[in-house]
Order: C-alpha cells, then structure tokens, then sequence
C-alpha cells in the first residue's frame, strides 16, 4: 500500500468538525453567543442592502416637504398602497401571474438558449451563423418586439412569453456558448483519453463545468426578464403588474406606482434568493474564497 | 522481451502537421515496438515528438503514414474498442474540482457504465491503495499536489486497463514528492504487471523506473535504445544506464545541430 509522505496533519477544508449535540441539555452560553454571532453575520451581511434602502426612504421622504403628493407621496402612503396589494387577492393575484410569467419564460429561453449554446460552443459552424444572429435580435429594442407580437398573436399569453423569451434567450444562449467554450481543455482531453463518449463528456465534464456561468446567467437574466414583462404587459394584458401600472397611471395614482414597483422588485429579491441557494448547494464544492 | 506479440507496435510512423500552406513533421518514421509486462521509458527533449507521439497511441489523432496497434487494435480508427485498456496518468491530476477524491476516481468506471455500488466500492479501494483512505470526501482544492496526483494515479488503475501510459506524471512536483510517488507507482505496477509506457524528460526518472529506454530526437524518431535491464543483468549499475541516455540526448542534439551543451532539463 502507498503510504502518502505529504498527509501528516492535513486535515480537508483546513477546519475540524465540531459535535453538535450536547446530550440534550440545555444551551450553554457559548452556544448562545455563537448563535448571536451568527445573528450578526446576518445583519451584516445585509447591512448595505437596509443601509441603502434607509438612505432612499429619507431622501424620499425628504423631497415630499418640496413636491406635492401627487407627484412624490409620502412614504406612509406607499406603505399603505403597499398593504392594499398583498392584502387584496386580486392584487395578489396580479403579482403572483407577472412572476409565474416571468418564471415560466424564463425556463423555457434557458432551456432552447442552453441547448442552443451548448451546439454553439461544440460546433464551430453553428457559433459561426447564430452568434451574429443573436447579437442582432438583443439590439432590437424590447418595445419593438412589442409592437411585432402585437401584429403576430392575438393571444395575450402567447404574445407575453413571445416577448420574453426573445428578449431573454440571446443571454442564456451566448453565456452557455462562451462557457462551454472556456471549459479546460485539460479536462475534455481527460474525458477523450478515457474515451469517453460525446454524451458522456457533455453529461460528465461540459455540463458540470459550465454550473458556475449558467448561474450567472440566471442572474442577469431574471432582472431583464421582470423588466421585459413589464413592457410586455403594459399592452392587451387585463391582469399582472404592467396592467396595474397602467392602471395607476391612468389615475394619476404615483403611491400605487411606486407600490407596484418595490413589489416587483421584492419579488426579484425573492426569486435572487432561491438561485443564490441553488447556487450555494450547486457550487458547495469551491473554496469559500470563489463563492460569489 | 516477454512475449512474440507486441502489446504497442510502432511502425514507420509519420505525422504532418498542416496548417495553411505550411506543414510541420511531428514524426518521421517512428518505429518501436512496447511487450507485454515491459516498462518503457521515452526520453527526449521539448519539441521532440513525446507528445505527439503519445497522442496517436492514444488514438486522439490519425498518423499521416504507418501504422499503430494497441493491444491488437488500431486506436484511432477503433477508438471505443480500447475503452477501459488504455490508462493514463497525466503531468497534471487532471482532477474534476466539482467532483471528491472519491467521485474522481469513479469517472473512469462511469465511462465504463458500471454500477454505483461496484464503482464505488472498487474507488474506496483505490484511494485506499494509494493511502488516501480518510480523505474520499476532499475536493481536489483541499488535497496537496501530491495527494492529488495520488487520486489520479487511483483514477488510472481502477479501471485495470492492462497498458499504462504516465505523461511526465512528476514533473509538476517537488523532487520530495516525486521521488516518492515514483517509487511507490512502480510498487503498483509491478503489483499489477501492467505494461507501462513512461513519456518523460528526465534521465534520473528513465534510468530508475524503465527496462528499456528510447531517447527521441526531433522530428519524432528513435535515437538510440538504452537496455536498462540487461546493462543492469550485466554489472552495469544506474549511473550507467543514465549515462547511456545522456549520450543518446547529445547524439539528438548532434543530429538536430543544435549545441552540445548539456540541458538542464535533461540533466
């Protein structure tokens, strides 16, 4: 058996794992300062986030003492409008079918922009054809494709997830295309010297090296995408945020406006959220160091 | 010699680089010939041809002229018919980082489609074998170079591929380290009988693991064969070997015309 020369004292991830019982007594102190400690960590951790939006709620509420309320409500009636969108179902309901939307589309454009950009970054020809192509649909302006889908389908649906999609893909598509691109080369040599096959190298060493890229994609792609559905729903839709702003436009209502606004943009947070976890538990492997 | 039918032959190989209306000879009429339960080095210089020459017995590419047999197979034009009898121990571990010691050592058992149950448990052995037992859960970011190269040398002989290749498989390590990875490989593959094809540029690491040793010279030809073992067999010790091989690098520069000075890479 081989005896390994450079193992003495090393012990993985350069920690030691704790016991995290203490035979069912109660806490000790120590454990309640550790779970203080990472109460704390917490805090902040978000501590710019709640540093920025203090900062925005003063300047805010600042400038109401110089424009009427039409124009800047006060904060107290935001929080009010705010209230009225999650205690009323069909605010609610609003809410809930621009994020269902934006989430389905967004599957969808990952779906078709990952399979499209994985034969981009395997296959020069296909990177060759589609690349200009996709860079010129991402420079068509989102109102445009409003207008096209407006000509092409006479269903709202059809007409939002066209929008969304088409101005989504593109960025899944060349982030996947320049990830694969990137992949090691020492390790698709690995995977050609075991003689894996092409399902094989994709499934086994492509895919899992292109984690960290694809995510990143999501990222920037879920912002564009809860901005595009906006547009998309401002015209034909008689449900979802975009009709609502509509509405409070309508009316001169800027509290409702704004309200509107900051629940789209908690429901970013939350949809942020979930891929910083998936995240989290995709690239577990990396050294703390490399975690976004 | 082992056996009458050679487990790697060589003969008078040729591979031409194209690019544009450029052409660039990688190797001219290679022949050699590697038998079962042989361990062979191959020594040369940067740019001699190793590596090329390690590509085509991989299969990865086609020689322009010649041909190659691998454990009776063409490797490039029968490429899936040598899965899992080739193995390969690379000048860097090559490890997957998303993947633990233990996952590492699978991949070649995953490309061979075998169970979970018998990969794994055949991996825990391996990693074992290598002394690396308690570490099957550490990503490649938390193993030393060592170590790591440790995982890829189980990730090789897991699949128990009857031809073992290591591409300069110490060069990325201190002299500590290597020497002692060296030793405890060739434990290994004298454990396995494998027959083992070491592509290196060092003369102290050709003269201690191989039998016989074939010094390269550009483009990609065989300049002079050391017999290790019989020099040994015959009351010639290590010094000589590494002096034979030295003697065949200068006869490569000769030829080359390039100085005679010795390199420091080849000392």
């Amino acid at each position: 058996m081989i005896q390994p020369s450079d193992t003495s004292g090393r012990k993985p991830g350069g920690s030691t794992a704790l016991p995290l019982t203490n035979g069912g007594r109660p806490p000790t102190v120590n454990a309640r300062i550790g779970a203080t400690r990472v109460w704390w960590t917490r805090v902040t951790t978000y501590q710019p986030v709640i540093v920025d939006l203090i900062a925005v709620a003063v300047l805010w509420q600042i400038s109401t003492f110089f424009f009427s309320p039409a124009i800047v409500p006060p904060i107290g009636a935001i929080g009010t409008a705010i209230w009225n969108i999650f205690s009323d179902w069909q605010n609610l309901i609003s809410l809930l079918v621009t994020s269902l939307r934006v989430l389905v589309a967004l599957v969808l454009s990952f779906v078709g922009g990952a399979i499209l950009g994985i034969c981009m970054g395997l296959f020069r020809g296909v990177r060759t054809y589609a690349r200009p192509l996709l860079h010129m649909v991402q420079g068509v302006p989102a109102l445009s494709w409003v207008v096209f889908a407006v000509i092409w389908f006479a269903q709202v649906e059809l007409r939002i997830a066209f929008i969304l999609i088409i101005a989504t893909l593109p960025a899944f598509a060349l982030y996947i295309d320049g990830a694969v691109q990137s992949v090691n080369l020492d390790l698709m040599q690995l995977g050609q010297a075991f003689r894996a096959s092409r399902l094989q190298q994709l499934t086994k060493i492509i895919i899992p090296a292109i984690v960290p890229e694809i995510m990143s994609a999501w990222t920037v792609n879920l912002g564009n995408g809860i901005r595009v559905a906006v547009i998309a729903e401002l015209i034909g839709s008689t449900v979802g945020v975009g009709f609502q702003l509509l509405q409070a436009q309508a009316v001169f209502d800027m509290a409702g406006a704004v309200a509107w606004t900051l629940s789209l943009v908690a429901v970013l947070f939350v949809y942020q959220g979930i891929i910083s976890l998936c995240e989290r538990r995709l690239l577990s492997w990396r050294p703390k160091g490399e975690m976004a | 010699m082992t056996s009458a039918v050679p487990a790697v032959s060589f003969s008078s190989v040729s591979k031409v680089f194209l690019k544009g209306e450029a052409s660039f000879t990688a190797c001219s009429g290679l022949s050699f010939d590697v038998y079962p339960g042989e361990i062979l080095a191959i020594v040369g210089e940067t740019g001699c041809g190793k590596s090329t020459a390690l590509s085509l017995l991989l299969g990865l590419q086609a020689p322009t002229e010649g041909h190659i047999r691998v454990l009776g197979a063409d490797p490039f034009a029968e490429f899936y018919a040598l899965r899992g009898r080739i193995g390969i121990i690379f000048q860097n571990d090559r490890l997957l980082p998303w993947r633990t010691a233990l996952e590492n050592v699978a991949f070649g058992l995953e490309i061979l489609h075998m169970s979970k149950a018998e990969r794994l448990e055949r991996s825990r052995h391996w990693l074992d074998r290598v002394g690396l037992g308690k570490f099957i859960d550490a990503f490649p970011h938390q193993l030393s170079g060592g170590m790591r190269q440790r995982v890829s040398i189980a990730r090789t002989f897991a699949i128990n591929s009857p031809l073992l290749l290591a591409d300069e498989a110490f060069s990325a390590l201190d002299e500590i380290t290597a020497a002692s990875l060296r030793a405890d490989l060739l434990g290994l593959i004298g454990e396995e009988s494998k027959t083992t094809i070491f592509i290196t540029h060092s003369v102290v690491e050709a003269s201690e693991l191989a039998g016989r040793i074939l010094v390269f010279g550009k483009p990609g030809q065989v300049v002079r064969e050391v017999k290790a073992a019989d020099m040994l067999a015959g009351g010639g010790n290590k010094d000589d070997v590494a002096q034979a091989i030295r003697d065949g690098l200068q006869l490569a520069r000769q030829r080359n015309g390039d100085s005679a000075l010795a390199s420091p890479s080849t000392a």
